[in-house]
């Protein structure tokens, strides 16, 4: 019994001690358990806290994208709006034109040209208002100067060198601002087109079908001056419509107007068994007006009136008077008048201009001139000078008591069906083949062959009547409106025995050469 | 001498200036807005009744079939058309329709008879500094009774406008796409509106 009881004690405080041991241990593991769960718990929420951040982050950035995408949209509309501003206001376009030509010519058999290349421009300031430019470079490839200046043998050496090619010409064909004064009134000044005839004022290349322009308004001018022709001045245009009886369309503008001016010839010649020779020719013809101090006190007129009775006819009149001769010759005028057409009835046109164009007094300006030139021409004899001559010539060119003249076209338009499923038609809405025939004539009377003068006396004026004629007959394709090959033959005659290069400033015939024929192959093209 | 040309001078201007405003025509501008178009091709038309129709890929295609070697330069979003009656009776459509010109869009209305003929063509918006003469109504009277087999060309059937030939073919174009339209989707089977 006392064993037992013992043993009860015993495991008694045993199981006491232990139980509270376990007590303890269960108290700790609560406790390390709480802290655990505390921990995750702030785990959690820090968790929560950067993935808010992260989130919050995330949408700023995305808002920040937003914002740069809104603002690139908004720059892209502003620079299309701009530019399409831009576009609304300022056209460009142009023309161009080449040709290839094989003639019979002894000379100069066969060349490529070069015709022109003109950029044009079309700008509105404002609605009623209007600027326009056409620039244009004809036989243009270059032109380059060069200039040195130094100290050389004791003294300044000034050296110039103009570089270019022959016939290369940058000019200015029209620049002129135009004001809408009313929707009937309109107000144009700058550099105009002269509005005789039809073709100076219609003169784009690609506007043609044959590679080459008229006589009378290019290559035996009886216009003033050789279009395109334009002057410095200011005047009016519009369109009058007079109902059943059709429409009326003016053009009239006061302006410098043409005048005798200088060109500057340096030649340089080696001769054998002659001098040496290093020539001035200075040569006074009519010269489209300057655009700077008018050499002359006096403006001319230039007027154009036509009346188009329905679509697709034409028929006009137009008229130039202006003095032509310099301040310091006596005062004498041109009166020229043009009257011109075009007709259409279905597939054919024809069109044509006839200019009349009379210098008046040629003999008293030639008689003016000689006065104030005194010599015609002064050269260092050779008995100062034996193996060099040095001489300086004043001449009077492109004068004539009276130029008249005309050119006619004749035109069928057609289309084989069969070229279009061709390359020459599948690519287009209405391509075109042109039947061309052009006769063309100009009278020359009173030509100013050659004025002597000597002393300020004129000793002699020798002055002739030419005729020349062309004809030419082709073929052009017209892909598009603004688009065409040029294919024709012609023939260019004057009279017997003579040169055609006196009379044209396009053919380079020899002294005995009196026609021409020639193969003309051209691609004018517009934009 | 001078005087004489001075005379010449102070004649010209007061003489083009005393000449009557509405004779004279200009080339840029806005001639008709969208309301007073349909009027401007059927001025017998009392009521005008607008529809829009959207130009979808479908109906570009059908276009396109009927239309053959005329290829618009522009197809519109949609197409603004009017029914136009006199007192209840029919007259026909008008269709609003764009084609470029040289460098920008000619808008300009094509009134449409029931049997699917032109009635009238008159320009909207002209846009081009040249070939405005388009515009005039002795130039658009040349579409009068046209229809889909007709090439609506310079020097086709139409008489074309020296210097202003890509807006007449424009024009052309025009015409043949309002009268496609018509022919697809306003004009009844029987031809009717």
């Amino acid at each position: 019994m006392k064993r037992l009881l013992t043993l009860f004690v015993v495991l008694s405080v045993g199981l006491t001690a232990v139980g509270t041991a376990l007590g303890a241990t269960l108290d700790d593991l609560e406790r390390q358990l709480q802290a655990i769960q505390k921990q995750i718990q702030e785990l959690k929420e820090e968790k929560q806290r950067q993935d808010q951040k992260i989130r919050e982050m995330e949408a700023a950035q995305a808002a920040q994208k937003e914002e740069v995408k809104k603002e690139a949209a908004s720059l892209r509309e502003q620079a299309r709006r701009v530019s399409s501003e831009l576009a609304e206001r300022v056209r460009i376009g142009g023309y161009g034109s080449v040709r290839f030509e094989g003639n019979s010519l002894k000379e100069q058999s066969n060349t490529f040209t070069f015709r022109r290349f003109v950029l044009t421009a079309d700008a509105k300031p404002a609605d009623p208002m209007q600027v326009y430019m056409e620039l244009e470079f004809e036989r243009f490839t270059q032109l380059e100067l060069e200039r040195t200046t130094r100290p050389q043998d004791g003294g300044l050496r000034v050296a110039q060198a103009i570089e270019g090619t022959d016939g290369s010409e940058i000019s200015f064909e029209q620049l002129w601002f135009q004001y809408d004064l009313y929707p009937w009134l309109k107000f144009r000044t700058g550099q105009v087109l002269v509005p005789l005839g039809r073709f100076n004022i219609n003169h784009d290349d690609n506007r043609w079908n044959i590679a080459r322009r008229s006589l009378v308004d290019r290559g035996v001018p009886v216009l003033p001056v050789k279009s395109a022709w334009p002057e410095l001045g200011a005047g009016f245009l519009g369109d009058i419509r007079l109902g059943e009886l059709g429409k009326l369309t003016y053009e009239a503008y006061v302006i410098n107007g043409v005048a005798l001016d200088a060109e500057v010839e340096n030649i340089a010649q080696t001769r054998d068994p002659r001098r040496d020779k290093l020539e001035l020719e200075v040569e006074f013809q009519p010269s489209r007006g300057t655009a700077k101090l008018d050499m002359k006190d006096s403006k001319a007129v230039a007027t154009r009136l036509a009346w188009s009775p329905y679509p697709g006819q034409e028929i006009a009149g137009s008229f130039y008077y202006g003095r032509y001769t310099p301040q310091f010759l006596s005062d004498e005028s041109i009166v020229a008048f043009a009257i011109d057409g075009l007709t259409t009835i279905g597939p054919f046109e024809i069109e044509a201009e006839y200019v009349n164009t009379h210098f008046r007094n040629v003999d008293r300006v030639a008689r003016s001139f000689a006065r104030v030139v005194v010599d015609q021409s002064a050269n260092i004899p050779s008995s100062v000078s034996p193996t060099f001559e040095a001489e300086v010539e004043f001449e009077l060119a492109g004068l004539a008591r009276n130029k008249h003249g005309y050119w006619i076209e004749g035109r069928y338009r057609f289309w084989p069906e069969f070229l279009t499923s061709t390359v020459f038609g599948k690519y287009f809405e209405n391509p075109q083949l042109i039947a061309i025939v052009r006769g063309e004539q100009v009278w020359l009377n009173g030509l100013v062959r050659e004025a002597e003068f000597e002393g300020g006396v004129l000793t002699k004026l020798e002055q002739e009547n030419r005729r020349l004629y062309r004809v030419t007959a082709g073929l052009a394709y017209r892909p598009t409106p603004l688009v065409v090959f040029q294919l024709a033959y012609e023939y260019t005659k004057t009279d017997k025995g003579r040169s055609l290069a006196e009379v044209t400033n396009f053919l380079p015939a020899q002294s005995d050469e009196d026609e021409a024929h020639a193969i003309l192959v051209g691609v004018a093209f517009g934009f | 001498m001078l005087s004489r040309r001075h005379f010449l001078t102070s004649l010209l201007t007061p003489a083009i200036v005393a000449l009557a405003p509405n004779l004279i025509s200009a080339q840029e501008g806005v001639f008709l807005d969208e309301e007073e178009a349909p009027r401007a091709v059927f001025p017998e038309g009392t009521h005008f009744e607008k529809k829009v129709v959207p130009s979808t890929e479908a109906l570009r295609e059908k276009m396109r079939g009927l239309l053959g070697r005329t290829r618009p330069s522009i197809w519109e979003d949609a197409y603004v058309t009017y029914l136009v009656r006199r007192h209840g009776e029919r007259l026909g459509f008008a269709v609003i329709a764009e084609e470029i010109g040289k460098h920008r869009p000619i808008t300009f209305v094509v009134g449409i008879k029931p049997n699917g003929k032109v009635k009238d063509v008159a320009l909207m918006v002209y846009r081009e500094a040249y070939g405005g003469e388009v515009r005039e109504r002795r130039f658009m009277r040349q579409y009068h009774d046209k229809d889909l087999a007709a090439p609506l060309l310079p020097y086709r059937d139409i008489v074309n406008i020296a210097g202003a030939t890509l807006s007449v073919q424009s024009i052309g174009r025009g015409v043949k796409k309002a009268l496609v339209l018509a022919q697809l989707v306003l004009l009844d089977g029987a031809g009717r509106p």
